[in-house]
């Protein structure tokens, strides 16, 4: 029989019985939909990995006191200074991080403030989009100027950044003039997000905001990549010179080349855990067909001894009921994508970023025929094999 | 191994035994067969007479335990199974008692199948068929689907899919068996029709009445055969 022919017989055999194709289409459906948004999910991911650490420099290491119990040897300015003198490292900044009230007109919000030194903006590309960024003569003169990340700007504004440029604002009840916004930048590296914090010159910061609470995180660049390893040896030496009480284990140092690196690693980890799941939803849809399979080629038994009986080979049975197998999955295939595809927005809701791409498509499509293909063969296979007379004695 | 015979059927010493745990069932013994072109002959016996065996034997849809048997010339006990199936597509037609129509087929699908198993393009085989179905008074119902054709009707779509492929013989298990009078008497006046026409036309039935209107009755009892005229 021809090929054409032998799909039209299997397709008014499906036809025919809609709502059994349909429910056994129906698991297929979901694992198919479910590798496609998972595959979403999992470039959506990577993305947004990627697109987090885009501005961050690989160069960059940042030291700071650990966690673990209270600094009784806290890191300074003359650290900083110190490492410097590694030909391995380009620049280093001591930095001071602390949080608080942060207050504009009315509105109140907690948030973090950090203190540079003006060198610092350039390193971690921090540009002024509104008003001017710190300079040299704030930090000299102490001058109560603070600059606004991009997000938090908007937060305080509600919306419109540009009113809070030469407006007061208060750390802590602490009052200082905004000089400027920054350009959105992402991610730090240092696992605070520099769009939602306000900047205040070194200085400020040490006297003004902390005092005696002041105890800096060094922002270090390495030469270049490659110099990272061996820049954090040095600072490590260093860091064992002049903190004898502790050493250098009382310090973390975290470069954001391995940041990254493990931030995807993660990402990728994700997607392999969601794209199991998948495979396994689609393994159990499989085994609904081969049920339906099953049940199909018991209840026409005696056609296919009919068939043989008017000539049909063993292989046209075969590939009757293998084709019928694959046309249902493929069909609950392309259903599962175009239902992937409109679950595409449900899943922002969820604040997850979901990339929709051609791979997923085909992995989904691909899954789902091997899926049609594996799972319908013993059935099939056990319909081609039935002795004529036995398939046309069956009641 | 084809020899040209003027036999259509060709079967010497057929031996059927069933295994039945120790017990064996000795369901053929030594039947000798032939049928020659042209010939409209019936197969007479009770139920259990082993007549069902021989059908399914001369059908090529079950193989005899030891024997000879030549079909329009062919050694079919040395056929694969591929050849089996090429047989009952080209040189057999079946008549079921139960029609055996295909029910998600229309009577004309059901009709172009044997000529579609063996390659004939859809178009050729859709004009044959609707050919056989006018000729046996099916012209009107050649869309239908067979719970919407009576059992005559049936029967006739079912002997229009056997006659189709212009097949060497016409092999009838029971034709009229669900059959009322007034069909089963269409459907024998059918097979005189097509025995006219030079068809070979063998009909397995226990029912002596259908089998007076044949040509030639071979009668069997407990897997023996006896021929008269």
């Amino acid at each position: 029989m021809q090929l054409t022919q032998l799909l039209k017989l299997v397709l008014i055999n499906i036809t025919q019985n809609k709502v059994r194709t349909f429910l056994t289409t129906l698991g297929v459906i979901v694992g198919t939909a479910t590798i496609f948004l998972v595959v979403a999910i999992g470039k959506g991911g990577e993305a947004r990995v990627n697109e987090q650490y885009s501005k961050l420099n690989v160069g960059t290491i940042i030291v700071m006191g650990s966690h673990r119990g209270r600094i009784v040897d806290p890191l300074t300015k003359k650290d900083a200074e110190l490492f410097l003198k590694s030909e391995n490292i380009a620049q280093a900044f001591p930095i001071l991080r602390g949080s608080g009230n942060i207050t504009f007109n009315n509105y109140s919000t907690t948030g973090n403030f950090i203190a540079i030194q003006p060198e610092f903006q350039r390193s971690n590309n921090l540009t002024a989009q509104q008003g001017r960024s710190l300079d040299k003569e704030d930090e000299q003169k102490r001058n109560k100027a603070a600059v606004v990340g991009a997000e938090l700007a908007n937060t305080l504004t509600d919306g419109y950044p540009s009113e809070i440029v030469g407006q007061t604002i208060s750390i802590n009840n602490r009052r200082l003039t905004v000089v400027g916004i920054y350009n959105r930048v992402g991610d730090s590296g240092s696992g605070m997000s520099y769009d939602d914090a306000v900047f205040v010159p070194y200085s400020v910061g040490e006297k003004f905001l902390l005092g005696t609470r002041a105890n800096p995180v060094i922002n270090v660049q390495a030469t270049s990549m490659d110099t990272v390893q061996a820049a954090i040896s040095d600072i490590t030496n260093i860091l064992d010179e002049t903190h004898r009480a502790g050493g250098a284990d009382q310090f973390r140092i975290l470069d954001a080349g391995s940041r990254l690196a493990a931030a995807q690693e993660s990402a990728r980890t994700m997607s392999l855990l969601l794209l199991a799941v998948a495979v396994v939803v689609l393994i159990v849809s499989g085994i609904g067909i081969m049920n339906v399979m099953f049940v199909t080629v018991k209840e026409r038994t005696r056609e296919i001894g009919t068939l043989k009986a008017i000539g049909a080979k063993k292989r046209e049975i075969l590939g009757q009921f293998l084709i019928e197998a694959v046309i249902i999955s493929l069909t609950g295939g392309i259903i599962g994508v175009a239902a992937g595809f409109l679950a595409l927005p449900v899943l922002s809701c969820f604040e997850l970023t979901a990339l929709p791409s051609l791979s997923g498509v085909l992995l989904g499509l691909i899954f789902s025929v091997v899926t049609g293909v594996f799972f319908g063969f013993y059935p099939a296979w056990k319909a081609a094999d039935l002795s004529p007379l036995e398939a046309l004695r069956y009641e | 191994m084809i020899y040209s015979s003027k036999y259509v059927i060709d079967a010497n010493n057929i031996v059927k035994i069933y295994q039945n745990g120790s017990e064996e069932l000795k369901v053929l013994d030594n039947v000798s067969i032939k049928v020659s072109k042209g010939d409209f002959m019936a197969i007479l016996g009770p139920s259990g007479s082993g007549k069902s065996t021989l059908m399914n034997i001369l059908g090529c849809l079950d193989l005899p335990t030891s024997g000879q048997y030549y079909l329009d010339g062919l050694d079919v006990l040395k056929a694969s199974e591929n050849e089996l199936a090429e047989v009952r597509n080209k040189k057999i037609g079946f008549i079921f008692q139960k029609f055996n129509l295909l029910p998600r087929l229309t009577a004309m699908q059901n009709v172009m199948l044997p000529l579609l198993y063996r390659g004939v393009d859809e178009e050729e085989a859709g004009e044959l068929a609707k050919e056989k179905l006018t000729i046996l008074g099916l012209g009107a119902r050649l869309h239908h689907r067979p719970n919407e054709l009576s059992g005559g009707q049936q029967q006739r779509v079912a002997i229009a899919r056997a006659i189709v492929g212009s097949p060497q013989l016409l092999l009838a298990d029971e034709p009229t068996g669900n059959l009322d009078s007034k069909s089963s008497r269409e459907v024998m006046e059918i097979f005189k029709e097509l025995n006219q026409q030079g068809n070979t036309i063998l009909i397995i039935t226990h029912d002596a009445e259908v089998a007076g209107q044949v040509k030639k009755i071979v009668h069997i009892r407990d897997g023996k055969v006896y021929e008269n005229n």
